[in-house]
């Protein structure tokens, strides 16, 4: 003990002991997954014991929609009342996985990415609801994005771990008069007559495209571009479901980077086309200050409410005459947490979401988005000539081709804010070319899949 | 058992053993640590720990524990709630090797330039003006505008500066009005123009800390030195080089390491104004260990990139500390 004579030095052992303590008690960053638990057995039964069903859903207008929905359920069966609690998009992405294994956890989870949510073990497998709901017997792209495989990565396959009551659509606005000034009787029928449309408009003084480049929307018609056939949609939902050994690094990618970029370069996308919001974006649309406007159908209650029927709505085309178009979808994903001690009621009120014509219409009306469901299920209201009812229609013709693809932005947690992002504003400022462009958009996926 | 008032030689000792503001981050003296003291009394010498033990006790478990963590977490593959897998020195071999990971830190360096270089210089020259002033309500209110930003809590500023940055703003409704309507852009969306715009929102913010502690510096230089000086017949420029800049040692050192910190660790600003925007030409270390935590869940990946940021900062600041030791 001659060592600890020393006062200072003593101080520095008992450091180091404590260090030393500290590193014998902490081996391999811990797991907090729980064990495989035996598959519990499903009830549509829900009985009449007093419920309160919570659901965490983002802010916005998420709150108010889940509000109606909870009130509509509450009307059918009373036992159960339904409590909506909210986290902001961004909050509820990076604590979801801790909301999952604290303590407190909802019922039912909006389920912004799935991330390792499925590997952990933190999600119940929804198809013992499925069978017994009957959900297996309906359209089943409208499933597609919420099916997680055995390995807990790919997509597209595997169990289901979410539903909802509707999904987003993406597809392109036109404004009605400009449209009319140009000569345009009717949506064009493909890639070709669509960029006839937009030289058209050049010509005529007017700006073509109105889009928001600063937090992503000129990756849709990017995504659209790529897709424009079945095998090269086929390809991208692959790669967006995780699908091993996919690959975008193709000549159709960069043959659709190429596009892009020159439309940047003719004047078809605003000059200033990475600094424009989404907010902004549709603003100066509503002003007349472009024809089109590619967007999604959360959009169209806001363009209907500031100039009902001054705006339409069409699918973007296909490459080839006569081809089915397709399309962006994301469903509004809510999934039951392995914790909940309510899942047989949170299975009935997804189910009731999803079929209940009110609650069909609510999704519409309030939460702007179109409920998928059975293939005979009634299709909500909207009035005729307006944004919100093309969306409808459209989306109902999608889901017969099965014509819908998630979003590539989707793909990763990250890959949008850290690569399609960033990439795409670098491509239309012309400071990438298209092959650096989809080598860079590969190589970035494959190390965000650990490949 | 001794008494909480020490043996009168303990304090003595203990305030030369322990300097004020002269020390890193990376050696803070544990508060309450004993000075060197004669060699005697073993059982003194334990209770001393056993005084320190507690503020030891916290320091280990919130500062020495998440930091060893780190360390450790940098050498797995982990998504913060699964299982670990051990990843070698991949996580530290992808520092050096992705390009956008290097690029944060060049653009944490460029910010230095706005967060220390010229809120230090501007408020050298800010605090040497209001030194001359009379004390009185312009006197209050210079202080008080200079000192505003620093009250204001980042993400408001930064909120406030992208809306006046933006294309129908403020900055580009002033260059308008003074006929420089050609020179209008979206600040934060250029890419040659987003990171000195940033970088502006952290002179702003900065300026007024760097001011309040030089003024309150120049408060404390005996004001006979000045005198002396006015006798000898020096000029303001050479009084200031003479009499103020030396006077000012230590407020300098704590501006310089204070700010530099600011800058490599910056994170709401950028959060707020740019995302790292457009391309990657504002991205920072800060928002990018953020990106990899909680979205990519690739937290062994955002610890070495975090360690890494702390070293780096260690070794920003260590020679402007040697440089304000030395007498």
């Amino acid at each position: 003990m001659r060592s600890l004579t020393h006062p200072r030095r003593a101080g520095r052992i008992a450091a180091v002991t404590a260090a030393g303590a500290l590193l014998v008690s902490a081996c391999a960053p811990s797991a907090t997954s729980e064990a495989d638990r035996p598959a519990k057995p499903v009830n549509t039964d829900i009985g009449a014991k007093p419920v309160t069903l919570t659901l965490l859903v983002t802010s916005g207008t998420d709150v108010p929609f889940f509000t109606a929905l909870g009130k509509l359920f509450h009307a059918e069966h009373d036992n159960v009342t339904v409590k909506v609690t909210s986290q902001d998009y961004g909050a509820l992405t990076t604590n979801i996985a801790h909301v999952l294994t604290g303590g407190n956890v909802p019922d039912l989870v909006r389920v912004p990415q799935f991330g390792n949510l499925v590997n952990n073990r933190l999600l119940t497998n929804l198809d013992p609801y499925a069978k017994v709901y009957g959900w297996d017997g309906w359209p089943q792209s409208q499933f597609a994005s919420t099916r997680v495989a055995a390995d807990g990565k790919q997509r597209g396959t595997g169990s289901l771990y979410g539903a909802g009551p509707g999904f987003g659509l993406t597809g392109v606005y036109y404004d009605k008069t400009l449209a009319q000034r140009i000569g345009m009787s009717r949506p064009p029928a493909t890639v070709a007559e669509f960029e006839g449309l937009l030289a058209k408009a050049k010509d005529a003084g007017l700006q073509p495209i109105m889009i928001n480049g600063k937090d992503g929307g000129t990756v849709y018609p990017l995504q659209n571009l790529l897709m424009d056939d079945a095998a090269k949609a086929r390809a991208v939902q692959d790669w967006n479901f995780a699908k091993p050994g996919a690959n975008i690094n193709t000549p159709a990618m960069v043959s659709a980077a190429t596009t892009l970029r020159r439309w940047a370069q003719d004047g078809y996308l605003p000059a200033d086309v990475n600094t424009i919001d989404q907010t902004r974006a549709p603003a100066e649309f509503l002003k007349g200050k472009s024809v089109f406007f590619p967007s999604g159908n959360w959009q169209a209650p806001g363009l209907d409410k500031a100039g009902q029927g001054k705006v339409g709505f069409f699918l973007f085309p296909p490459g080839e005459a006569g081809g089915s178009s397709w399309a962006m979808t994301a469903a509004a994903n809510l999934g039951i947490p392995a914790k909940s001690s309510h899942a047989d009621v949170a299975a009935a009120f997804l189910d009731f979401v999803q079929t209940d014509p009110r609650a069909r219409q609510d999704t519409v009306t309030l939460g702007g988005l179109v409920p998928a469901g059975p293939v005979n299920a009634a299709v909500p209201a909207a009035p005729a000539g307006s944004a919100v009812a093309a969306t409808v229609t459209a989306f109902q013709s999608l889901l017969k081709s099965d014509g819908l693809v998630g979003f590539m932005a989707d793909a990763t947690a990250s890959i949008n804010v850290n690569t399609l992002l960033p990439q795409t504003q670098l491509l239309l400022s012309g400071k990438t070319s298209p092959t650096a462009f989809a080598a860079k958009v590969q190589g970035d996926y494959e190390r965000d899949l650990g490949r | 058992m001794p008494t909480i008032s020490n043996p009168p030689g303990t304090r003595r000792t203990s305030t030369t053993s322990v300097p004020p503001s002269t020390t890193t981050p990376g050696e803070r003296p544990v508060p309450g640590e004993p000075g060197r003291r004669p060699r005697r009394a073993g059982a003194r010498r334990w209770s001393a720990l056993l005084w320190v033990a507690p503020a030891f006790g916290m320091y280990a478990v919130f500062v020495l524990y998440p930091l060893f963590q780190s360390v450790q977490y940098s050498f797995y593959d982990w998504d913060g709630v699964g299982t670990a897998t051990p990843a070698g020195l991949d996580n530290w071999k992808a520092l050096v090797t992705q390009a956008e990971l290097l690029r944060s830190v060049e653009h944490a360096f460029v910010l230095i330039v706005f967060y220390t270089v010229l809120p230090v210089g501007l408020g050298l020259v800010a605090a040497t003006l209001i030194r001359e002033l009379r004390p009185g309500p312009f006197n209050t209110v210079a202080r008080v505008v200079l000192f505003v930003p620093q009250v204001l809590p980042l993400v408001a500023a930064g909120i406030a500066w992208t809306w006046m940055y933006s294309s129908d703003g403020l900055v580009n409704q002033i260059l308008r009005a003074f006929g420089l309507g050609a020179h209008t852009r979206d600040w934060l969306g250029d890419f040659t123009f987003a990171l000195p715009a940033v970088g502006v929102i952290g002179v702003w913010v900065m300026l007024g800390f760097c001011t309040v502690l030089m003024l309150a510096g120049i408060g404390k230089i005996d004001p006979s030195l000045y005198e002396a000086a006015r006798l000898d017949g020096a000029g303001r420029l050479r009084e200031f080089l003479a009499v103020t800049l030396p006077g000012l040692r230590r407020e300098l050192v704590v501006c310089t390491t204070f700010t530099m910190i600011a800058a490599l660790a910056s994170f709401d600003v950028i959060q707020i104004s740019t995302q790292g925007g457009p391309g990657y030409q504002t991205m920072v270390p800060g928002v990018e260990i953020y990106r990899l935590t909680f979205l990519q869940q690739h937290v062994g990946q955002a610890s070495a990139l975090a360690v890494f940021l702390a070293v780096l900062v260690l070794v920003v600041i260590w020679p402007i500390q040697r440089l304000g030791r030395e007498k």
